[in-house]
């Protein structure tokens, strides 16, 4: 290639480079940045190639290699031009399929991008949701250019910019023009980048003027300037080309990190092409406008990226930031007159010359116009980068586009703009994001990033992330940014590990905004801004871990000790039981499970096992231990007389309680109370025992038979079990009390349905779910037949739902919920199971009316729902679509929308009730309003699981016992660290390798074995499986117990 | 010439001066570690930070290294200056707790408490050594050394410097290891002996109303 000499030469050059792109040719792109290649494009490259020269297609299809696209996740992906076909995650295999379908004019459906919500598939990339909501000015530029080659960059339009600028002749008019597109840095502080270049023209401090590009991006999270290097470097040569026949500067430096091997590649290939076909160096097309281009590399100091340091480093000194003023404009590089914007301005230049000053201000909210690009990653479904146009919501991008949550984790915050940053809270993701309203926020814009964070990430501990990278990268020039932030740290670390007073609090808060203001960089200044933002917004959590010594979490390792352990209402060990069952001590470990839980068995089979949804091995992708199983083989193997409850009777005289209410929170209490030595009445409304165990838990998931062992196990010499004897028609408090009672314990449960509020609620074959479960469980009476349609997505609409299977006279079972599956609040292996064994789920859908004939039950009408704005929940609601109503044909109807509990006569008797018809407590000691009435379980929570209400009944035991012997009732929650040492087994490295990892598939009777069955569906687990999956268990309580070991 | 006001005095310096020598020259007191007469300015106490601006765009900037502007209006002991200042103090000894001169600064403004941990530290990092080996010992054998909290001063490698000529100048300005106040209990380092009355004016003006050193408890008429 020859050097242009004229404006001429270089538009000739175009119109050929033109016409050569434009064909029908179809064109395989396929996106090779840093991100791309990490995930496999490479080999995408040779199976393409290899394909197109094996098969002799290279006059038939065009192969093009470019930089990331920015939809990160779903890397390795292929794109078909001119078609827009997108497809995602391709393998190796796939790719050869890929090249053939393009040939023929195919369209391969099944490797085509699947709608999340919908389920749909859809072929074009301009239609994905991530792509449709964006505005890509800038990113879709790296579609159409291979980074490497100038001729595809000058056919795709490039450089006409420049020349029309160069033709023009008037500097001036091109600094007006940039004043005039509003465009403001897009670094992070947003200083209007036209009057930047105005007071670089206007210096007359000597000949040499410098342009700088910072591509120093060092912010944990955010790549988006790595992106337009590696994808696009001619853009932002061709940006600062203009900005030096603009500004009249005579040298240029692109100072960027060397941690960005690709960029700089890209960058050098692309800045000697330029240089060969003379649009840089002397006399450029023979205007007389002379620039010089170099590349500076920085040695990966956060600290560069600020513009004085980032000058130092340039001049190769220490990169320590200075006194401004005076400003680089004034005194920079070598004390010439220097401007430095960041890559992604640089990159906006040549497209406001392009289509003028105009369209760019139009775009944005007023003052902040264009767009900007965010790397959004974190705990987000669709990590990569987004362009969208200043003033959208957050919302908007970390739902609409960013499609929300990856798993079942609520979305709590989202940080943005770096260490510098702060987080702001989904309460406020409504917010509209420009430079300004970030700042308001207590954040600030900076180059972009936006990392999201769910409520496994605990807000102190990403504080002390911050706090600790910008300990490290702080230069240590100012005495108060040094220091400050240490100290900082220091004081983040008491806090996470326990160690905190509530002095604590108030002396950061003082540090950190001591530090905001006396510090003489960015870096220093806005250094305090993740602790001071945590702290406005979480205040609570800095509380809790101060306070209560609790991180909700499950990330601050000395608070938290294993979080199966802390997470458990119960405080059971479920790792010291994991442990011995994996050295295969399974009596020990039985007993382990019996100390903190009266209901061993009952829990093994239905407990909501918090534990494994804290578990570390299912963090990150994995899975977690199976430990509701593994509880289950130990409590199915043991005999429980190998525990024998410790009795501690140390009060004199043998005081009276009386307990309403036999359920787990009912009998746990008495229980307890029983082993201090109390005489304890415990009054029940049924027939028999067991509350909710036995009246709503249906039988093929707890058997009767193990209930009643187990409550049978519970009843001793201490405990008197009236039945039949109901609170508010048979007895009241008052009488209790008058028979000499001390205390009361008031735990009924939640035994009243909530109504769908709709017409012909009353019908026959309408019932509500406690009503139908409890004539089932308790009676043996079957209210369901026919066509059974079952509203609801909680626990017990799967209950009644897999009920209604096992009755005598029923053809089919549709269960109705208004939200999308993975929404459904119920327990998921149990939704799997009832839909294994044929119940029918349809979801986004919401019953209007009930239709009746004759007095009885018809149908439902439903109106189809699709997801609408997201609620305080993080969940989308479900909004009705008009004229989207149909008729469903039903002859039995259960509603399951949640229960309350039935307490309307409570009230009469002088105890508190709130809003939600629950009693009102106080939670540290669960006392209500009047003395010496506790109360606990459903009653108080509305309809829970079975574990929190056997911590209610321990817990009231506790208090009872306290309140009798006349002791304060309040008590600091003790830490739950793991104490016990259990061995580990030692794993020699090829059995390590060997696992795979998988967690053990809960083993089931056959489906076919459960129609009308009553049989348990859940089997035990053999023993090697439990084995297997005790090993799996990361023996997070070992930190703790073992000796520590330096290395 | 460049005119601008100094806690609402006016004062005309050369252009090129620091606020810090303006401030001086009107004889308000700035207390400073890293700064020497001689000396370039470094900036890196920040001891000196005065605030500059009017209403909301108020700030606070080191003196020793901002350089005078015109009509500027610089404030040496608001409230907010004052609060920074014994923020800094408190952080600089809980850093280097034996220091005397450190301990003098404290005791001059109030400062009796530690609520950090205490380190011993024997270096501030406030550079007053490298710069009097660079421009007046004409040496250059010692300097600065890594970033954030794992910097430090010494010679490359750690290793004996050709150029040193043992002079003993880096020592002279040290603030830290001069004058080593040999308290028995150094837990409690802030002795206080040499304290004087902290301003009173403070709880009723957002300014200090005199500058005599040291500060009389001046009658104000109570209300």
């Amino acid at each position: 290639m020859s050097k242009l000499q004229s404006i001429n030469e270089f538009k000739a050059l175009q119109g050929e480079q033109v016409t050569l792109r434009e064909t029908d040719v179809p064109t395989i792109v396929i996106p090779a940045g840093t991100c791309g290649q990490a995930s496999g494009a490479n080999d995408l490259m040779r199976i393409a190639k290899r394909e197109l020269l094996y098969k002799q297609l290279t006059d038939y299809i065009k192969l093009r290699i470019t930089g990331c696209h920015g939809y990160c996740e779903l890397e390795p992906s292929v794109l078909i031009e001119p078609y827009g076909t997108f497809y995602p995650k391709v393998t190796i295999d796939n790719m050869a399929r890929i090249v053939g379908a393009v040939h023929k004019g195919e369209v391969l459906t099944d490797l085509l991008y699947t709608d999340p919500d919908t389920g749909e598939r859809i072929e074009k990339q301009n239609d994905i949701p991530f792509f449709k909501n964006q505005m890509r000015s800038l990113l879709s530029r790296n579609e159409i250019i291979d980074p490497i080659r100038i001729l595809d960059y000058i056919g795709a339009g490039g450089y006409s910019s420049f020349v029309k600028v160069l033709e023009e002749g008037n500097p001036r008019q091109v600094i007006e023009e940039i004043k005039a597109s509003g465009l403001r840095g897009r670094g992070g502080a947003g200083f209007p980048t036209g009057r930047k270049w105005e007071f670089l023209a206007n210096q007359k401090n000597g000949q040499t003027k410098y342009l700088v590009c910072n591509a120093d991006e060092g912010d944990p999270g955010a790549y988006m300037d790595r992106s337009l290097l590696e994808g696009n470097p001619h853009s932002i040569i061709e940006g600062m080309l203009i900005g030096a026949y603009a500004a009249g500067a005579t040298d240029g430096i692109i100072y960027v990190r060397n941690e960005y091997p690709l960029a700089i590649k890209h960058l050098i290939i692309a800045i000697r092409r330029v240089y060969d076909l003379g649009l840089l160096g002397e006399n450029i097309l023979g205007s007389g406008f002379s620039f010089n281009l170099d590349i500076a590399k920085g040695a990966g100091a956060f600290v560069c990226g600020e513009e004085t340091a980032l000058i130092k480093s340039i001049e190769g000194k220490m990169g320590e930031p200075r006194q401004r003023p005076p400003f680089p404009v004034e005194r920079g590089i070598n004390g010439k007159p220097t401007a430095i914007n960041n890559v992604e301005t640089w990159a906006n230049i040549p497209v406001i010359i392009e289509h003028g000053a105009k369209k760019f201000e139009e775009t944005g909210t007023a003052n902040n116009s264009g767009t900007k690009i965010f790397s959004l990653v974190g705990k987000i479904q669709n990590t990569g980068l987004v362009e969208v146009p200043m003033g959208m919501t957050l919302k908007e991008i970390i739902f609409g586009i960013g499609g929300g949550s990856p798993g079942r984790g609520k979305i709590k915050a989202v940080q943005t703009g770096g260490p510098s940053g702060g987080c702001i809270p989904v309460a406020n993701f409504p917010l509209p994001i420009d430079y300004d309203s970030l700042a308001q926020a207590g954040s600030i814009m900076g180059s972009g990033g936006m990392i999201v964070m769910d409520e496994h990430t605990c807000m102190v501990d990403v504080a002390k992330y911050y706090t600790r990278f910008l300990k490290d990268e702080s230069c240590g020039k100012c005495f108060t940014c040094r220091e400050g932030i240490q100290r900082m740290y220091e004081l983040l670390d008491d806090i996470s590990n326990g160690n905190a007073t509530p002095d604590t609090l108030d002396l950061l808060k003082e540090l950190a905004l001591v530090i905001k203001d006396t510090t003489m960089c960015g870096l220093g200044q806005t250094a305090a801004n993740p602790v001071l933002s945590t702290i406005k917004y979480f205040n609570n959590e800095y509380r809790e871990h101060i306070y209560d010594k609790r991180c909700r979490s499950y990330v601050c390792k000395d608070l938290t000790g294993a979080p199966c352990h802390s997470a458990c209402p119960l405080g059971t060990e479920a790792w010291r039981y994991v442990a011995h069952i994996a050295r295969g001590e399974y009596e020990k470990a039985y007993r382990a499970i019996r100390e903190t839980n009266p209901f061993p068995s009952v829990c093994a089979r239905v407990c909501s096992h918090q534990c494994e949804e804290v578990c570390r091995a299912g963090l990150g992708g994995g899975e977690p231990v199976a430990i509701r199983a593994l509880k289950r083989f130990v409590t199915d193997t043991i005999d429980p007389s190998s525990y024998k409850p410790v009795r501690k009777y140390d009060n004199g005289r043998p005081q009276k309680i009386a307990v309403v209410g036999s359920g787990p929170a009912g009998l746990t209490a008495a229980h307890y109370l029983s082993l201090k030595g109390y005489k304890v009445t415990v009054f029940e409304k049924e027939e028999q025992p067991g509350g909710m165990l036995s009246s709503g838990i249906p039988e093929y998931r707890l058997p009767r038979e193990t209930l009643k062992k187990e409550i049978g196990s519970l009843i001793d010499e201490n405990i008197d079990l009236k039945c039949n004897k109901a609170i508010g028609y048979d007895f009241t408090i008052d009488d209790v009390f008058e028979r000499g009672y001390e205390a009361v314990f008031l735990a009924m449960g939640a035994h009243k349905s909530k109504l769908l509020d709709i017409e012909g609620e009353d019908l026959d074959g309408v019932y509500p779910a406690i009503e139908f479960l409890k004539s089932f469980n308790l009676r043996g009476q079957s209210l369901a037949k026919g066509r059974v349609g079952v509203i609801g997505g909680g626990d017990s609409a799967v209950d009644a739902a897999r009920v209604s299977l096992r009755e005598e006279s029923v053809d089919s079972v549709t269960m109705l919920y208004r939200r999308s599956r993975s929404e459904m609040p119920a327990l998921r292996h149990e939704i799997d199971a009832a839909i294994e064994e044929g119940v029918e789920l349809v979801t986004m859908v919401s019953p209007v009316r009930i239709h009746s004939e004759n007095g009885k039950l018809a149908g439902v009408d439903v109106v189809k729902n699709k997801p609408g704005d997201v609620d305080a929940s993080g969940r989308k609601k479900p909004v009705p679509v008009p004229g989207s109503e149909y008729f469903i044909q039903f002859d039995t109807l259960i509603v399951t929308i949640g229960d309350t509990p039935d307490v309307e006569y409570i009230a009469s008797m002088g105890i508190e009730v709130s809003k939600w018809g629950t009693l009102k407590i106080d939670e540290t000691t669960l006392m209500t309003n009047r003395p010496g009435v506790f109360a606990g379980g459903d009653v108080v929570t509305g309809p829970n699981t079975v574990v929190d209400a056997i911590a209610h009944g321990k817990k009231a035991a506790v208090m009872i016992d306290r309140y009798v012997n006349g002791r304060e009732l309040k008590q600091p929650e003790a830490r739950r660290i793991p104490s016990v040492y259990v061995p580990p087994l030692e794993v020699t490295g090829e059995d390590a390798e060997d696992q795979e990892n998988k967690r053990i598939e809960l083993p089931t009777i056959p489906v076919y074995e459960r129609k009308r069955s009553l049989a348990e569906v859940e089997l035990t687990l053999m023993e090697e499986q439990a084995l297997y999956e005790a090993r799996r268990c990361l023996r997070c309580d070992l930190e703790f117990t073992s000796e520590r070991i330096d290395v | 010439m460049i005119t601008l006001k100094i806690n609402g005095l006016p004062v005309t310096v050369d252009k090129g001066a620091t606020l810090l020598e303006a401030i001086r020259f009107l004889g308000f007191h700035v207390p400073t570690l890293c700064h020497m007469e001689g000396l370039s300015p470094m900036g890196a106490c920040r001891l000196c930070v005065v605030e500059i601006g009017n209403g909301n765009n108020n700030k606070l900037v080191s003196s020793c290294t901002y350089p005078a502007q015109e009509g500027l209006n610089v404030r040496t002991s608001s409230t907010r200056v004052m609060n920074a200042r014994k923020m800094i103090i408190e952080l600089l000894l809980a850093t280097a707790p034996q220091s005397k001169t450190i301990q003098d600064i404290a005791a001059k403004y109030d400062v009796r408490r530690q609520r950090f941990r205490q380190r011993y530290e024997s270096c501030i990092l406030c550079g007053l050594c490298v710069r009097m080996c660079e421009e007046q010992m004409m040496a250059k054998a010692i300097g600065f050394r890594g970033r954030g909290d794992r910097r430090s001063i010494g010679t490359p490698f750690d290793s004996k410097s050709e150029k040193c000529r043992l002079c003993g100048g880096c020592l002279y300005v040290c603030p830290a290891c001069e004058l080593r106040c040999t308290y028995t209990e150094p837990d409690k380092a802030v002795c206080g002996g040499c304290a004087n009355l902290s301003p009173p004016c403070l709880i009723n003006y957002d300014d200090v109303m005199c500058y005599m050193d040291p500060c009389v408890a001046c009658e104000l008429p109570k209300e």
